[in-house]
């Protein structure tokens, strides 16, 4: 049920079985079926999601009503709408289950007395706040100086795992391209190699 | 709220359960529906289809399972039963809204089993400390529900506990529901929820009222 939490947070940052104990008593833990929402657009974003077990993704729909993937979440992952977590404003993304999921919530009030009582949490969410901004402005710089063809393949190294499990259509969405030039990428590749 | 909201209800086969759950049924909520007679829980579900064939709402026959996909669980079982419950599904009710109903009355209907500082409701908190115990609808009887509106007003139903926001989303349900919620105060509020009970059951029985005496 936390398992794969407690796995990435001491590997992060080891705990004692009692802090492991105290930050517990804080969670919450959910299952949610394949398709189902964890957040709606308009609604607040109250919990940050912790995936145990399968994929979620978040996507905003712009006003000709097309989606666009801002993230997918697989295990180990956490996704949410930090804007609206952190402001308390109506939320813009919506998240949703790709395949069945377990999840660990860790909602608004319970990460700011986290923060508080447990330093370690502190130290754990700096670093993985420092290595969500890393992996933001890696993602920004490659699509401004790299090519699709290099986007792509940069993209299948390191994610071999969400190229297996999710739609070409999604991850076409997710790199802000359409499925036929996301299809011509890939047909180019394999005749490149 | 945009988002759908599950909700386990455990004891659904009971006649407070059961009619919670036909209320609830019209709402943005999934149900999950539990209960020891799988049977009587299957005759529910077809009622509700029957009347709204939209209603999301299903059985479930393991009560772990069920309160661990569940954001809101109501535990519609009675007071004696609600130890054993707690014990099934403290892990998986941690930090989740978790609705009492129960009035701790005696066999004879004269007094309640639970001591004067305190009340069923504080009591399952303490059985489980990390959730969030909301006391909601042990004024309404079962009658209620199908009548929540008397001489074009709805029924006041009390809520109490300690988590703001589990208190507002709690009041929404009631609201689905078809009642008018008010908030009473905090969780330990709930004893007079639970003797206000007391003295309506003992005179509606005296006086042999309709059971709709909460309005």
């Amino acid at each position: 049920m936390y398992e794969v939490y407690f796995e990435n947070f001491n590997q992060k940052v080891p705990l004692t079985d009692s802090e492991q104990a105290q930050i517990k008593s804080f969670l919450s833990v959910k299952k949610l079926r394949k398709k189902q929402y964890l957040l709606q657009e308009g609604d607040v974003c109250k919990s940050i999601a912790f995936v145990e077990k399968g994929i979620l993704r978040a996507y905003a729909i712009n006003e000709t009503g097309t989606e666009h993937i801002i993230q997918f979440a697989l295990e180990g992952w956490t996704v949410s709408d930090l804007y609206s977590f952190l402001t308390g404003e109506q939320a813009t993304y919506n998240i949703d289950a790709l395949e069945n999921a377990e999840l660990v919530l860790i909602s608004k009030t319970a990460h700011e007395e986290l923060l508080q009582q447990v330093p370690k949490y502190e130290t754990y969410i700096r670093l993985q706040m420092t290595n969500a901004y890393i992996a933001l402005q890696k993602r920004l710089a490659s699509t401004v100086s790299l090519s699709l063809e290099e986007r792509y393949k940069i993209f299948t190294a390191t994610y071999p795992d969400l190229i297996q499990r999710v739609p070409q259509h999604m991850i076409a969405s997710y790199m802000g391209l359409t499925p036929e030039t996301l299809s011509r990428i890939r047909r180019r590749i394999t005749e490149n190699k | 709220m945009r988002t759908k909201q599950t909700i386990a209800i455990i004891g659904a086969s009971g006649t407070m359960g059961s009619a919670i759950a036909k209320s609830l049924c019209k709402g943005n909520y999934k149900l999950l529906l539990c209960s020891k007679e799988p049977g009587k829980i299957e005759t529910l579900i077809h009622d509700i289809k029957s009347t709204n064939s939209l209603a999301d709402v299903e059985i479930s026959d393991c009560f772990k399972e069920a309160c661990w996909e569940a954001d809101i669980i109501i535990a519609a079982v009675p007071y004696a039963s609600e130890q054993e419950l707690a014990e099934r599904i403290k892990e998986v009710a941690n930090q989740k809204i978790v609705i009492s109903i129960a009035n701790p009355l005696n066999e004879t209907y004269t007094g309640l089993i639970t001591a004067a500082d305190t009340s069923a409701a504080e009591e399952l908190q303490k059985l489980l400390p990390h959730s969030k115990v909301i006391k909601a609808f042990n004024t309404t009887f079962a009658a209620d529900f199908s009548t929540a509106v008397i001489d074009r007003k709805k029924i006041d139903a009390f809520i109490a506990g300690n988590d703001e926001d589990a208190l507002e989303t709690v009041s929404e349900l009631v609201s689905t529901a078809g009642f008018n919620p008010v908030i009473a105060g905090v969780l330990s509020a709930s004893r007079t929820l639970e003797n206000t009970q007391l003295m309506l059951i003992q005179s509606t029985r005296k006086y042999n009222y309709n059971w709709l005496a909460a309005g």
